[in-house]
């Protein structure tokens, strides 16, 4: 993860070059379109599976709304097992929602309320079945008579230690949030980090949410964490944007994923800030789904605490 | 081994029938300044016999006894004609363009012939003074921006300095400067080449055809040697550019005994940045500087001994503040090298050079986040020796033989990193040790007055040692990550193999040849890079027991003629180049995963082909020189694990290369210069389709280096006024007025890069700006284009 400083490093340090650079837009062809199935499944611990298909889209395909929204694929059969449970998971629409949930829909597919309810989008839900620690969960997918198939595990969580909040340089009453996290002693452990305020129905990921032991395996340490939420609020004051202010009350999930989920978030997230670059070397995602999809089936298994910043 | 043996015992055998006749040898110098002069041609009319001098200016001529008229041909001065009465073996050490009052006079060519009857195939020697005159990018002249121009070298972007020869990556081109490795050529990211075209004398590369004298490299050897000072008098030369100014300072340590030069460059764009950004601004503090240092001594210790000391300092220093954001960081990275050689004569025939090098390359970023830190360091060290003879038997042979050897210490990557109190662990510093060594024979000779062979055989072999920590991955199921621990000295892995080279010159008639070549080379040195573009970040990495050595050969055919006199020089060469080992990084391999692991478990392994036809024409002599090259080529990679196995093309594969050059000297102040280039545009690899996960836009890659960028072509232009070379006089003996040289010159260089303004693509991008909800979403390919035109003017002096 801290080679992405490195990476932005080498990025800034060019941008004096691109001062008299130009841009321009140009069409030239690219080679390798194929229409793949893109599987967007998760299980966590206590919570029902959920699944959205869609389909790839061409580069110089048509951008808008309403090609993005067509992309949303229906009509398939998704079933998840645990060994001993099998489940035919429930193709929910957003037209359709049971009463309440519409604003949980509407974060999932990131979408206003007023949109989602007036489109057909659907997810695949487990309505038999919620995650469990030490479980391993396959996940079928069949579209058009292909079949794809994966697995992942919800483990043992990792608890945090300790929390706390302290103001930052100059401010008094904003600051990043500090946790301190005693990694287990085994390899390869890798974890998600969400927050939220108290009151907030969804929690949001920081900008560099995955992370894995690697330079840490088997240590205590502590680390600060930004406010996500603080970007999307149009009332902050820019110079307060990414901080804590003092008083909030946060609410935190550490995540533990697998290996392989580990390694699909990671090169997502080194995509997503490598993007345009041209000294990055093109990566494809690393897909956990076997027969030609692209995507993820992630199982989390969440650690939930509370600070209060004062 | 035995082989090499038997093979120069063979070769000294041919010599043992030349007892019955004389030779003819000494060193050859320039009379303005003592330094040797190497490529001369001595010539014997009457026996249609001829030698050439070495680097060193030493040449050997063996003959049967007579007076002779003998002819020294030189490209910068023409012919000169000694009478000599070779009755006995005889040393004349001679200084060449006595007589020669300006050195700006119209080029003649007096080696005229020797692109035809030499056995040297891809060859082409580069002339400082030549590449002074051409347009140079923001004014610094640039020896490898020039060598860029030739048929079979292909740059490797806009403004880049990694070059590409006959479908080789730029790790396989051994850039030796005065004898020591260079191993990374460019300052400021590549956009400047590292060698001070003040302090150098001279760029000689082999791109196809190398000689058993060198190897290590798959694809060109590119060597560049320094000025050795001039043995005359004290000089001081130097000019002020756009973005750096140089200074340069030569004299004798004794006349005509031994001469010393140092030349330093440095560059002002951090001057420039801090004069534009304030010091209240975020970003103060932030610069970017490079400079470099060489320096050379040279003494001739006795008729036999000559020593010199080489060295070589640059480095590239670039640090970046973003107060607001917290965030600093500090990247320096730089070579040095240092040579000392010791020229001995053992008799009037076999000459010996033996080297002692030391190259130093190292890179390091250092950056702080808050209360992050962050430091990562990787690097190369060589220390080696090398020891060349030069055997003169007779005219009809010339052989060579010798060793060479290197120790390298590789340090692919060392990271530390702390939070505040907590240090990460990130690993010990991984250190990797090995032995590399060479042994050669090779003797160019006569077979009938039509066919000239060079055979040679070289025996390379290679040794990774301890201390090492081989990290073993388990798979997480059976068998579980472990480590395996090899003690200082330790042999891990050894890999040896023999490099056979043989390169044939047939004459024909009308001042023609055909020649052709084969070369077998080991390469055990691997840069591995995770970037689309040459970088400071780039590892050097060696062969260990899972990185094989790299293999390739090449075989090539050529047709060569002269025209008009040896006014004009043309060639033909078709080749093919095979590749085995290539390394690269796994698909998704990002730098950090190197930590706690070695880099070759994050390597592949695959092969690549490449062939071509290049034509070349030149002009040497008259006002007007200059030459046009074309190569068609084509260059495939082959990995099992890349691009699903499948056969793609390499990223510097271009169908089409063409380069026209061309310099006027109208008068004696006035010279002008153009240079014309197009190639076929670069290929990379673009997303050919996207999709949603998590509400984030992610992109899926097409095929390894199936999307082609639009073709590259450009024209630059230049002019250099020179100032009046004499001054009138009034003769107090005689009260007329005479023209006297002046002592003080100088010279304005102008230059326009990019005359048309053409965008040429640096790169390209998808770009996604807006987003759906918006309805203002769009994704667009975006093409990045560097440099417009730029006109610049350089000042230069000397006196």
């Amino acid at each position: 993860m801290e080679f992405r400083v490195l990476i932005r490093f080498v990025l800034v340090s060019f941008l004096f070059i691109f001062v008299t650079s130009c841009t321009k837009e140009v069409h030239i062809d690219i080679p390798g379109y194929k229409d793949q199935l893109v599987v967007d499944g998760s299980i966590e611990t206590g919570q029902p599976a959920i699944v959205l298909l869609s389909k790839s889209h061409n580069v110089y395909s048509a951008t808008n709304l309403q090609a993005y929204l067509d992309g949303f694929v229906s009509g398939a059969t998704v079933i998840i097992s645990n060994g001993t449970v099998t489940d035919t998971l429930t193709e929910i629409c957003s037209d359709n929602l049971p009463p309440g949930t519409e604003e949980i829909a509407a974060a999932f597919f990131g979408l206003p309320v007023d949109v989602i309810v007036n489109m057909h989008l659907c997810a695949y839900i487990s309505l038999n079945m919620v995650g469990e620690v030490g479980k391993t969960y396959e996940l079928k997918v069949i579209y058009n008579g292909v079949e794809y198939t994966s697995t992942t595990e919800i483990s043992q969580p990792t608890p945090l230690d300790s929390l706390y909040w302290k103001p930052e340089g100059s401010f008094v009453d904003r600051g990043f949030s500090w946790a301190k996290l005693s990694d287990p002693t085994a390899s390869g452990d890798a974890y998600c980090w969400q927050v939220k305020m108290a009151g907030m129905p969804n929690f949001k990921k920081t900008f560099n949410p995955f992370f894995n032991d690697k330079f840490f395996n088997g240590k205590s340490f502590e680390f600060a964490y930004e406010n996500p939420m603080s970007f999307d609020d149009p009332n902050i004051d820019p110079a307060y944007k990414g901080y804590y202010k003092l008083g909030d009350t946060v609410i935190l999930k550490l995540s533990k994923i697998g290996k392989q989920e580990y390694n699909f978030f990671e090169k997502k997230y080194n995509q997503m800030y490598s993007g345009g670059n041209p000294f990055a070397t093109p990566t494809n995602i690393p897909t956990n789904i076997k027969g030609g999809a692209l995507g993820i089936w992630v199982g989390y298994s969440p650690w939930f605490d509370t600070l209060v910043c004062q | 081994m035995k082989l090499i043996f038997s093979f120069l015992l063979i070769l000294v055998s041919f010599s043992t029938f030349a007892q019955s006749k004389v030779t003819l040898s000494g060193y050859i110098t320039d009379a303005k300044n003592g330094e040797a002069m190497s490529e001369v041609k001595v010539y014997i009319p009457a026996l249609k016999l001829g030698a050439l001098s070495n680097s060193y200016g030493f040449y050997s001529l063996t003959v049967v006894p007579g007076k002779y008229t003998v002819e020294y041909r030189s490209m910068t001065y023409g012919s000169e004609v000694r009478e000599v009465d070779l009755t006995k073996s005889t040393v004349l050490t001679l200084e060449l363009g006595s007589k020669v009052t300006d050195k700006n006079e119209v080029v003649v060519n007096m080696k005229k012939t020797e692109n035809v009857t030499s056995t040297k195939m891809g060859q082409i020697e580069l002339q400082m003074d030549q590449i002074k005159t051409l347009p140079a990018f923001m004014g610094e002249v640039d020896v490898i921006k020039t060598i860029q121009l030739l048929p079979g070298v292909s740059s490797v972007s806009e403004g880049g300095q990694g070059f590409y020869v006959r479908g080789g990556g730029p790790d396989q081109n051994l850039v030796l400067l005065d004898e020591g490795v260079v191993y990374n050529a460019a300052h400021l990211f590549g956009f400047f080449s590292v060698f001070n075209a003040d302090a150098v004398k001279s760029v000689n590369l082999i791109k196809g055809g190398m000689p058993a004298n060198f190897g290590g490299r798959m694809s060109s050897v590119l060597e560049v040697n320094m000025n050795e000072g001039n043995m005359k008098k004290l000089k001081v030369k130097g000019g002020i550019g756009a973005i750096s100014s140089r200074l340069t300072i030569e004299g004798p340590i004794k006349k005509d005994k031994g001469s010393f030069i140092v030349s330093a460059r440095r560059t002002y764009i951090d001057v420039i940045m801090k004069a534009a950004i304030s010091d209240t601004s975020p970003f103060a503090g932030s610069s970017y500087f490079f400079y470099d240092f060489n320096a050379k001594l040279n003494y001739k210790l006795s008729a036999k001994d000559r020593v010199y000391l080489s060295g070589y300092y640059g480095k590239d220093v670039f640090n970046f503040s973003d107060k607001k954001g917290g965030f600093g960081a500090n990247m320096p990275w730089g070579n040095g090298i240092a040579a000392v050689r010791w020229n001995h004569l053992y008799s009037d025939k076999l000459f010996m050079n033996l080297t002692t090098t030391y190259s130093d390359y190292m890179f390091k970023f250092g950056s702080q986040q808050d209360e992050f830190r962050f430091e990562l360091a990787s690097g190369i060290k060589d220390v080696g020796g090398k020891v060349d003879f030069s055997y003169f038997p007779n005219p009809k042979h010339r052989i060579k033989w010798g060793a060479d050897y290197k120790y390298h210490t590789f340090t692919p990557t060392s990271v530390s990193a702390a939070n505040d109190t907590t240090v990460f662990d990130t690993g010990a510093a991984q250190k990797l040790y090995s032995h590399e060594a060479a042994l050669y024979a090779l003797d160019e000779f006569d077979l009938n007055d039509k066919i000239r062979l060079n055979v040679g055989l070289r025996y390379s072999a290679f040794a990774h040692v301890g201390p090492f920590t081989r990290y073993v991955k388990g798979d997480g199921i059976s068998t579980q990550d472990t480590t395996i621990q090899y003690h200082k000295g330790d042999l891990i892995k050894f890999y040896n193999g023999l490099e056979p080279r043989i390169s044939m010159r047939w004459l024909l008639p009308d001042n023609s040849s055909i020649k052709a070549g084969y070369a077998y080379n080991y390469q055990y040195v691997h840069l591995t890079s995770l970037s689309a573009v040459s970088l400071p970040t780039d590892i050097w990495f060696p062969t260990t027991d899972i990185a094989k050595p790299e293999k390739g050969w090449q075989g090539s055919v050529g047709y060569f003629r002269n025209f008009f006199n040896d006014k004009f020089e043309s060639s033909v060469e078709v080749y093919y180049k095979g590749m085995k080992n290539l390394i690269e990084f796994k698909e998704g391999a990002l730098p950090g995963d190197n930590v706690s692991d070695n880099t070759d478990n994050l390597l592949v392994f695959g092969q690549g082909w490449a062939y071509g036809v290049e034509f070349f024409f030149k002009k040497s002599v008259g006002r007007f020189t200059g030459w046009v090259g074309y190569t068609w080529a084509k260059t495939e990679r082959k990995f099992p694990d890349i691009n699903q196995g499948n056969v793609y093309p390499a990223k510097y594969d271009r169908r089409h290369d063409l380069s026209l050059v061309g310099t006027y000297k109208l008068n004696e102040r006035w010279t002008f210069s153009a240079s014309f280039i197009y190639a076929t545009g670069n290929t990379l690899t673009l997303p050919s389709s996207w999709y949603v996960q998590e509400q984030n836009l992610l992109f899926n890659y097409g095929p390894r280096n199936s999307t082609r960028m639009a073709p590259y072509h450009r024209l630059d232009l230049s002019a250099t006024l020179y100032s009046k070379a004499y001054k009138t006089k009034t003769d107090p003996a005689t009260g007329k007025e005479i023209e006297v040289k002046k002592r003080y010159r100088s010279n304005w260089a102008f230059s326009i890069y990019n005359v048309y303004n053409r965008m040429n693509p640096f790169f390209l991008y998808v770009d996604n700006d807006g987003d759906f909800l918006s309805g203002n979403f769009k994704l667009s390919v975006k093409q990045v284009s560097l440099f417009p035109i730029i006109p610049s003017a350089t000042w230069n002096f000397e006196f």
